[in-house]
């Protein structure tokens, strides 16, 4: 068997379709309850028993995180506080923190959407499950513990950080299941050889589950040649509970968004309009089986795209792409939407250049332009002018074909594009429609 | 066989000195340059110096990209004409460069032309099937 509920992962879109509609009426009138949107869907009239057809949703209204800021700490909660048993709250690192809120339902609910997405990936009650992320307000820790347990798996809830402990741990209890961030694992694959380990070798692993911090899939396939397992991806937000709310199978491409819990849209960050199966916009989001903290319409600012067609797995659940940057980030440039984690994918591939770019859109000669600076790597270059000048020309050419305008290519020198630490700003508007533009917008 | 160094530029002020710098801190000579510029905001920087393999190193850990590559040296005589009786024998060699300079040695008597050969094989067989004979490194380098 390789589902964990197949009366839900198999429906056909029909039947999903119809599970969907009856949960976002009880989603809607449970909303309702709360101080936020109780005066809002009074507003706008919004009555839940009119909605028959999932289409309906585009008539809702967003929900966004400033909305969550501006009402903090309760204005979304639907229930007494007797009610409720956990919250999760986001760090806030500017103005107020977010805050969701959970009754014993919703816990419930999410531990099952959690042991979904586990055995989705292959996981089993068989298996030593070594979770390496931070618990407390970080959703990645209890959400896992949760549902590794109700996946019936032995769970060691190790958290972050210390290596040596836990490679300690992996090999005194034979785990067999490591849950940690892609950037750990290369420093933990490290440790294992500065120890005189081979992970390969000296232990059971047989399965990796990566994510809450965005990677590519050359560094998912690196850490899948380090460890010798495959590594499956994992997504997931505060808002929307945390891990579980969409997950790889194990044809790992793309990452099945379970839309029983979820209503999911994709649309144009500026229009809000939605977009065709295949082409990236932002993803919105619908809670449709939570109680204390039912969310309408949220716009993660997360950028990713449906896959188009059905996975071989037999899951109906659409699929989502990896996630390829924020909403924030996007620029408009000869009226077409680009992100830069676009360019940074057709950059990664291409051997000549080092990973680092800085965008800048200009006007030149009164049109505007969209100039990619990329570093040469010092050891290719040799000195040859036709072989740079053939190196501009397919930069060129890949970015044209992915963003579907041309952009100005430049080589620069190794070391003269400052290194970021990816949330760094890569892009700089000198647009002149901009520098003319007033402030108060 | 001789070698000059070619070193990848951005087309902005400052980014020449910053080569003459560091060839300085290291004594190291300057017998020839010349700068190709693209359009696409950078060029190439080749010079022919006293001890190109030291000159590269040097350049590298400066943190600028510089690479060694091949040329050979001709010479000709410094008078009209000169350089076009040497171009067309070595036409008549099969030889076909995409980047060259020259340098005279005793005006009015003595210029070499340099080629940069890293991409031509066998060079030194076709000029020589042509009577042309590479001019030695030492000369090259003018220790
Ligand atoms: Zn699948």
């Amino acid at each position: 068997m390789i589902y964990w509920e197949k009366e839900l992962e198999v429906l056909s879109r029909k039947e999903l379709e119809k599970i969907q509609v009856e949960r976002l009426r009880k989603t809607l009138s449970q909303a309702a309850h709360s101080p936020y949107y109780g005066e809002l869907f009074r507003k706008l009239h919004i009555t839940p028993e009119k909605i028959d057809r999932v289409e309906q949703i585009r008539e809702l209204p967003f929900t966004t995180k400033q909305d969550l800021r501006d009402h903090y700490p309760y204005g979304f909660l639907t229930l007494p506080k007797r009610d409720i048993i956990r919250l999760h709250s986001s760090s806030g690192t500017t103005g107020n923190p977010t805050v969701i809120f959970h009754n014993r339902h919703d816990i419930s609910s999410w531990a099952n959407l959690m042991a979904r997405s586990l055995f989705c990936a292959g996981v089993r009650d068989t298996d030593v499950f070594q979770n390496i992320v931070g618990y407390g307000l970080f959703t990645g820790g209890l959400g896992f513990q949760y549902g590794i347990e109700r996946l019936g798996a032995l769970s060691i809830p190790a958290g972050a950080g210390n290596s040596q402990r836990q490679i300690k741990l992996m090999r005194d209890y034979g785990t067999t299941v490591i849950h940690a961030i892609p950037s750990y694992l290369g420093r933990l694959y490290e440790v294992f050889q500065a120890e005189g380990l081979d992970p390969q070798r000296d232990t059971e692993l047989r399965l990796l589950v990566i994510g809450a911090e965005p990677h590519t899939e050359e560094q998912r396939r690196r850490i899948e040649e380090m460890f010798g397992v495959k590594a499956f991806n994992s997504f997931g937000l505060s808002e929307m509970n945390g891990p579980g709310v969409a997950f790889e199978c194990e044809y790992q491409s793309g990452l099945h968004i379970w839309e029983d819990a979820y209503m999911v849209e994709i649309v144009d960050p500026q229009t809000l309009h939605p977009v065709a199966d295949g082409e990236y916009g932002e993803l919105v989001m619908t809670t449709l089986d939570r109680e204390g903290m039912p969310l309408v319409r949220y716009r993660t600012r997360d950028i990713t795209r449906i896959l188009p067609g059905d996975c071989p797995c037999g899951r109906t659940h659409r699929r989502i792409d990896r996630i390829t940057g924020r909403s924030d980030d996007m620029f408009i440039i000869k009226g077409c939407n680009v992100y830069p984690m676009q360019i940074e994918g057709v950059l990664l591939k291409i051997p000549e250049v080092g990973a680092d770019y800085l965008i800048t859109l200009d006007t030149l000669n009164g049109s505007d332009e969209m100039i990619v600076e990329v570093e040469v790597k010092r050891d290719w270059f040799n000195g040859d002018v036709a072989r740079l000048d053939k190196l501009t020309r397919q930069i060129t050419n890949q970015i044209r074909d992915e963003v579907l305008t041309k952009p100005i290519v430049r080589l620069v020198e190794p070391g003269s594009i400052p290194k970021s630490e990816g949330k760094a700003v890569r892009v700089r508007d000198l647009r002149a429609a901009l520098k003319a533009g007033n402030y108060s917008a | 066989m001789a070698y000059q160094v070619s070193i990848f530029l951005e087309n902005k002020i400052g980014r020449l000195e910053r080569v003459t710098s560091v060839l300085k801190e290291n004594r190291i000579n300057i017998q020839n340059m010349s700068l190709i510029h693209t359009a696409n905001g950078w060029g190439i920087l080749n010079l022919l110096v006293s001890c190109p393999e030291r000159a590269c190193a040097k350049l590298c850990e400066a943190g600028m990209s510089a690479s060694l590559r091949k040329i050979v040296a001709l010479e000709m005589q410094d008078v009209p004409g000169g350089l076009d009786g040497l171009l067309t024998k070595i036409a008549s060699a099969g030889v076909n460069f995409t980047n060259a300079y020259g340098r005279v040695v005793e005006p009015g008597q003595k210029a070499f032309f340099f080629i940069d050969a890293d991409q031509i094989e066998d060079i030194n067989e076709k000029l020589q099937a042509v009577g042309l004979t590479p001019v030695n490194d030492d000369l090259i380098y003018g220790v």
